[in-house]
């Protein structure tokens, strides 16, 4: 069987007046749940660049859309209290559970106070959806 | 207007049951021609969905900065019955407790000498932004006090004099506040932060009383022409962000488990009178007060500041008022001719309570309510009254701001920071951030204009004009 083309991780902003809204897109559920979690560290700090810190996560949910939720709470929370920038994340999927390692970088006041403070994720119009062998995620953040 | 939306009034609006699938009640909003060309469908779409949720009382209603938010509408206000009513997340937002307060001072405009020194310590003195971090040491005592007494915690430790919490909607303190109910992640994220601005669209302003419009009501606030004030807005930073997460989280589950059918996931709710409705409203009173008890800091480090820099006594700068913007709470009103406790949640919109109202300061109850109105970065901010007619139409509401019109990623494309800076620089106004897109974002031209959103709460007659304050210089995060 031949291998799929490969996807490149991107992501970009859509239109919406109040708040950040993002179109995320990925070969596969696991590396979109790692650029999503770029994207919400390049909005809140301006760049997340891959470094030395590592950090364990692990969450469960009812449903995908639950499970990205939570995913995304959970990296605004450790990035917050545990002052890392997350650059990437090493995920497995199961059944209404994500466990894996976050990697990124230590914050810094100099580097990052150039992005917008994201107070949370929204679950309103969060959506995941399959485009052959793209996986696109849209998410508001509330800032 | 849009398609289905009926004009019922030269500034109000009204969307009929039917316009999104099982709406209970109408909706209303207010709104002039000029504001209404502005109106996007997102945001009555929201209107909509809220008047489907259970125990909705009369209307689902929208102040003038009505814009697109998540869950409800920002602007968005919604009464529901103790009974069958629910409490919902999604009917408050993130940012708890968000709010504003005005601190005059006996200084006038010819005294305010050295400004860009005063901008500067204050940009010193509290800290801002993304990271920023508390000079406060709280332990997890200190930080259970603040989510139970709110302002009059930061009274009691020393950070302000009595009249302070007199003058803050709830006295400052929320009554039914449950800290059991707050997370060790939200307890986490509140320790350090204590006694800090934030970002986004949260500041610091100082400004001049620059026109008094009912001197009656002025003088009962203490405020008069040329006075110099300073502005405060911010809310219950990463705790109350985590508060809302967390139960957003555990009211999916409720809604399920009470069979609740909802059009937006992100307006998750449990009855009132469920154990899951009762552990979000604890969550969210104990952020109300820690969001109180903030504000009241920074006030305190303000006089400090103003004190030290131009010799005035601490207890000769007075706080007008505080108000929340994004809160859920018990209060009595009268619907269809009959007085009853509702559970009223303001998204983006500010309570109005009109003359007479048992909950004001003795000395305000004549007039009514202190309202406080904010505008963007270098527009003029406004004080008003709330009035009986509030009272009848709005659950005692009003605006609570301008309300974006231009996205953030628009605004970064078609603005330059550096450029906003100077051309305020050129009024008068400076401006001090940690960086320039935070000033980008936050543009005058970003958002409605603000005496355009006042003049049409002013009309309606939902509250009105005391005074228009003039900004002079303001710090961001």
């Amino acid at each position: 069987m031949k291998n799929p083309v490969p996807v490149a991780m991107s992501f970009e902003e859509l239109e919406h007046t109040a708040d950040v809204r993002l179109r995320v897109k990925a070969g596969s559920l696991e590396s979109l749940f790692s650029e999503a979690a770029r994207a919400l560290m390049v909005v809140m700090y301006g760049s997340a660049e891959p470094g030395p810190m590592r950090r364990s996560i692990e969450v469960q949910a009812a449903d995908l859309i639950s499970l990205i939720h939570a995913f995304l709470s959970e990296v605004l929370y450790i990035s917050e209290v545990e002052e890392m920038v997350v650059s990437g994340a090493e995920i497995r999927l199961s059944e209404g559970r994500l466990e894996g390692e976050l990697t990124g970088e230590p914050f810094s006041p100099a580097r990052h106070r150039s992005g917008m403070e994201v107070k949370g994720i929204s679950l309103s119009d969060l959506a995941v959806s399959r485009d052959n062998h793209t996986y696109i995620l849209e998410v508001i953040f509330d800032v | 207007m849009l398609q289905g939306v009926k004009r019922i009034g030269p500034y109000e609006w009204e969307v009929p049951v039917g316009y999104v699938p099982d709406m209970r009640v109408p909706g209303r909003f207010f709104l002039s021609d000029r504001l209404a060309e502005t109106l996007e469908p997102g945001a009555v779409q929201q209107l909509a969905n809220v008047a489907t949720m259970p125990g909705i009382l009369k209307n689902s209603l929208a102040m003038p900065d009505i814009h697109w938010g998540y869950g409800f509408p920002i602007g968005g206000v919604a009464a529901f019955g103790m009974e069958e009513g629910v409490i919902s997340p999604g009917g408050v937002g993130f940012d708890i407790n968000c709010g504003v307060r005005i601190l005059t001072t006996p200084l006038t405009a010819a005294d305010l000498v050295r400004k860009r020194e005063l901008i500067e310590t204050l940009f010193s003195a509290v800290p801002t932004g993304v990271g920023a971090k508390s000079t406060l040491r709280l332990d997890q005592k200190e930080l259970l006090g603040m989510l139970k007494g709110g302002s009059k915690w930061a009274v009691e430790h020393g950070f302000g004099i009595d009249e302070d919490f007199l003058h803050c909607e709830e006295q400052g303190s929320m009554e039914g506040a449950d800290p059991e109910a707050v997370s060790q992640k939200a307890r986490q994220r509140g320790m350090p932060q204590s006694g800090t601005l934030g970002a986004g669209n949260h500041f610091l302003e100082v400004q001049l009383v620059k026109e008094v419009y009912d001197s009656a009501a002025a003088r009962a606030y203490g405020i008069s022409e040329g006075q110099i004030c300073v502005m405060i807005h911010c809310g219950s930073r990463g705790l109350g962000h985590q508060v809302c997460t967390d139960h957003l989280r555990l009211l999916e589950g409720a809604t399920r488990k009470y069979g609740i059918s909802l059009p937006d996931r992100q307006l998750a709710c449990a009855p009132l009178t469920s154990p899951e409705g009762k552990a979000y409203f604890g969550a969210m009173a104990s952020s109300a007060n820690y969001a109180w008890a903030n504000r009241q800091v920074i006030m305190h480090m303000t006089r400090e500041v103003f004190a030290r820099m131009y010799s005035i006594a601490y207890e000769d700068m007075h706080l007008v008022y505080d108000v929340a913007h994004n809160v859920a709470k018990f209060e009595e009103h009268t619907v269809d001719g009959r007085r009853m406790r509702v559970c009223i949640h303001r998204k983006g919109a500010t309570r109005a309570f009109g003359p007479g109202s048992p909950d004001l300061p003795q000395a305000y109850r004549k007039v009514g309510q202190p309202v406080i109105i904010p505008g963007s970065m270098g527009t003029p901010s406004y004080l008003l009254h709330g009035t009986a007619v509030a009272m009848e139409r709005t659950f005692g509401s009003t605006c609570h701001g301008a309300g974006r019109v231009m996205s953030r990623t628009k605004a970064k494309k078609q603005i330059s920071g550096h450029d906003i800076k100077e051309a305020l620089g050129k009024e008068g106004i400076l401006v001090r951030a940690h960086h320039n897109g935070a000033i980008a974002d936050e543009a005058p031209e970003v958002y409605k204009p603000s005496e355009e959103v006042v003049r049409v709460v002013h009309e309606a007659g939902i509250s009105r004009l005391v005074a228009r304050f003039a900004p002079l210089g303001v710090i961001k995060g």
